[in-house]
């Protein structure tokens, strides 16, 4: 008895003072004050993407018909792989994912590079180069659909005024080359984020380490693949994994410039779905739950093995 | 004391009753989503006669809306599942899956549907009833440029009607010039490729075998059929369409064709007249325009020379869960009367579904009135384009290649029959 009320006696003081510890450090907050912090983000995050990805993946499972349900089990997925609508619009959307991003980043790092050497302007640049993140999806594609146009686009007109007619098409209404168009679009618009971030990465680049690359006499191209490039591929392999996943989920540009066609050239899981969902007169939203559903998967799963491949096992000291 | 007590619950009395009263009179507010927010002389319809419904029925106010429509599209699709769609809304008869899903509420028992044309009735019917007040009908219609096609050399003849082969000559001899022969685009529409093709069609096979094309339970590899799609392929072949087919929109279109660089032909629905006769500052047609009408070409050995398409087009539906249908069918009804289907047709040039009376019409654009009546003279019709027949995948692939692709000069004959029969023969 003796041993436990000096237990408490001693114990006393050690509880008190981590009790005034608790109101200066939130890592020692009760439950009840970290539910107060923690419930409108909670609420919003199983109200808004929880529920409705649960949701989504559920209603897969059904023909809904109207007000009308019926379990039809998998028979949407065994469907869904003899889609050969979905496999093209699977086969285009990897192709803007793998691919697109390599443009996007390439032509960032080379804005940013420019700017970092000092180019003429540069000011002006950076501000020019960066207007096209602020513009919206649709004056984007607005603007680019003019530029492509067959009778008075910029690119045909160029064409024209060089003598090379014979190259002038119209850029989104063939198939072999509206995914082009529309990728080069994409790129022309994300260029500015990618050069912003590629510039910010260069400038904290240590300059101890390229000024000693200067003093060995190493010239721009061999600093740019032996010390900069390497240096800056944590920030180059995060970018191209942003963008991979923007990709994987491309809709508005596309919707908006081709909607899909010409013959399906430039469908992309994200157009085919929101097709099935509104635009083939039925309200049936199994189908396309099952699409979104499997793309989920594929997406996440995409995201977890380019982590894995690109995890960098050198960690650069300097 | 007690007087002034009795005096003081009579007023207080009064008063409850003239606030009962002001309550009793606050009208019943409906919702009313219409598309046409871009062409005014329909906008200025469907406004005047909300206007006119409310003047009438103190008890009714309505909350008009003009939705791009699309947007109506997808708004709604939205909001019938959720029980939010608005009691009054704009429709067309290609979105069957409307009436499917039980979110339409007949009409029957709301609007007097002795006013509605019989033969737009069967455009709304299903299951017995009608669904949809049918405001906005056309006919599909070649119009022309009288001065351009003559200066090709080009005689169109009195029957306004050129032949198989006289066609395919205006479209080389436009190519030949260095104009256009047919002004379309397909950048914001899933039809307007396919005018000419099947409007030829259906002169080749006449009203019942079309029908079967269109029903799926004949082949696109029909040599009737192949026939006159080997043909189409001849004009497009030889430049008929702009280069710009795949991105140029409806509306730039209209003015490739009558402004600029300018067209032989345009093949439209004769809802035409909505940009049509707006002003040439809004991208309509220009006052001197010599504008003509003539007939689609006849097929060689063709069934119906004289067939063309009659369509129903905007129509407005009441929502089944509407918490107000008597206000919601009161304005429909009062809108389905003889004479604003004559003031539709006068300030918007164009068919109407709802009776009227065409000898009370007093239009400005009396001329090309007349000059459609006379084209529509005599037709055999055939109700309804492809897209209120083809569902789905197949209406998807009619989209994709009859729309787009083999006017464009993308695929072959061959290419494109299969295509069609795979995504749309019943039985494939």
């Amino acid at each position: 008895m003796a041993g436990t009320t000096a237990l408490k006696t001693t114990a006393a003081p050690t509880e008190n003072a981590p009790a005034s510890g608790r109101v200066s450090d939130p890592r020692q907050a009760t439950w009840p004050v970290l539910l107060v912090f923690l419930a409108p983000a909670l609420v919003i995050y199983l109200g808004l993407t929880a529920y409705p990805a649960v949701r989504t993946i559920f209603d897969s499972l059904f023909t809904i018909e109207g007000s009308e349900r019926s379990y039809v089990g998998l028979a949407n997925y065994r469907d869904l792989m003899g889609d050969e609508t979905f496999w093209i619009a699977v086969r285009n959307t990897f192709v803007w994912a793998f691919v697109a991003p390599v443009l996007d980043v390439a032509t960032g790092l080379l804005l940013a590079l420019a700017l970092y050497a000092g180019v003429p302007f540069a000011r002006f640049l950076r501000v020019a180069w960066f207007t096209p993140v602020l513009l919206s999806y649709v004056v984007v594609a607005i603007l680019w659909m003019w530029i492509y146009n067959y009778d008075w686009g910029v690119v045909n007109e160029g064409l024209r005024a060089a003598g090379l007619d014979a190259l002038t098409r119209s850029w989104l209404g063939d198939p072999n080359t509206a995914l082009a168009s529309l990728i080069v679009t994409h790129a022309w618009k994300w260029a500015g984020f990618n050069m912003v971030v590629c510039l910010a990465a260069i400038h904290a680049l240590p300059s101890e380490v390229l000024e000693a690359a200067e003093l060995d006499n190493c010239g721009w191209g061999a600093k740019l693949r032996y010390v900069i490039v390497p240096m800056l591929r944590p920030t180059l392999l995060n970018l191209y994994v942003l963008a991979f996943i923007g990709k994987m989920k491309v809709f508005d540009l596309v919707w908006i410039m081709t909607g899909g066609g010409p013959l399906w050239a430039t469908e992309t899981v994200s157009t085919y779905v929101y097709k099935r969902a509104f635009n083939w007169n039925t309200f049936d939203l199994g189908y396309p739950s099952a699409i979104a559903t499997v793309w989920f998967g594929v997406v996440c799963a995409a995201v977890i093995i380019l982590n894995r491949v690109f995890k960098s096992r050198d960690r650069l000291e300097y | 004391m007690r007087r002034a007590g009795l005096g003081l619950a009579f007023t207080f009395g009064a008063g409850l009753l003239a606030a009962g009263a002001a309550v009793a009179a606050e009208p019943v507010q409906i919702t009313m989503w219409s598309n046409w927010p871009d062409e005014p002389a329909k906008k200025d319809w469907v406004a005047a006669r909300v206007r006119e419904f409310e003047a009438t029925n103190k008890q009714c106010a309505v909350k008009l809306s003009f939705i791009p429509k699309a947007d109506i599209y997808t708004q709604a699709k939205s909001a019938v599942r959720t029980g939010q769609a608005p009691d009054v809304f704009y429709l067309e008869p290609d979105q069957p899956e409307f009436l499917a899903g039980g979110f339409l509420e007949p009409l029957d028992g709301h609007v007097d549907l002795a006013k509605f044309e019989d033969w737009a009735k069967p455009a709304w019917t299903y299951k017995g009833k009608v669904y949809g007040l049918p405001v906005e009908a056309y006919t599909v219609e070649l119009y022309y440029n009288k001065d351009l096609v003559k200066k090709v050399g080009v005689e169109v003849p009195p029957s306004h009607q050129l032949t198989q082969a006289g066609f395919a000559d205006l479209v080389r001899k436009g190519a030949a010039a260095g104009i256009t022969p047919v002004s379309q685009g397909v950048g914001d529409r899933p039809f307007p490729g396919g005018l000419l093709l099947f409007e030829s069609l259906l002169r080749k096979l006449g009203v019942e075998d079309y029908g079967k094309l269109l029903n799926g339970t004949l082949s696109f590899k029909d040599p009737r059929v192949q026939e006159v799609m080997t043909w189409f392929k001849g004009l497009v072949d030889a430049g008929a369409y702009p280069k710009s087919f795949a991105t140029l929109k409806l509306g730039e279109s209209h003015y490739y064709f009558y402004q600029k660089p300018g067209a032989l032909t345009f093949p439209d629905p004769s809802w035409f007249t909505g940009r049509a006769f707006a002003s040439p500052e809004s991208g309509g047609m220009p006052a001197t325009f010599p504008l003509g009408i003539m007939q689609f070409p006849a097929m060689d050995d063709g069934q119906c020379p004289t067939c063309k398409t009659l369509a129903v087009a905007g129509s407005f539906v009441m929502y089944a869960r509407g918490k107000n249908k008597a206000c919601a069918g009161a304005l429909l009804d009062s809108m389905a009367t003889p004479g604003n289907g004559d003031k539709w047709m006068e300030q918007v040039s164009l068919q109407t579904g709802l009776k009227s009376d065409p000898a009370k019409i007093n239009s400005s654009h009396a001329d090309y009135f007349a000059e459609l009546n006379a084209r529509n003279k005599g037709a055999t019709y055939f109700f309804g384009t492809p897209l209120l027949y083809y569902r789905s995948k197949c209406a998807e692939t009619y989209t994709q290649v009859m729309n787009n692709a083999f006017p464009a000069g993308l695929i072959g004959v061959a290419e494109a029959a299969d295509k069609m029969d795979a995504a749309c023969r019943k039985g494939s």
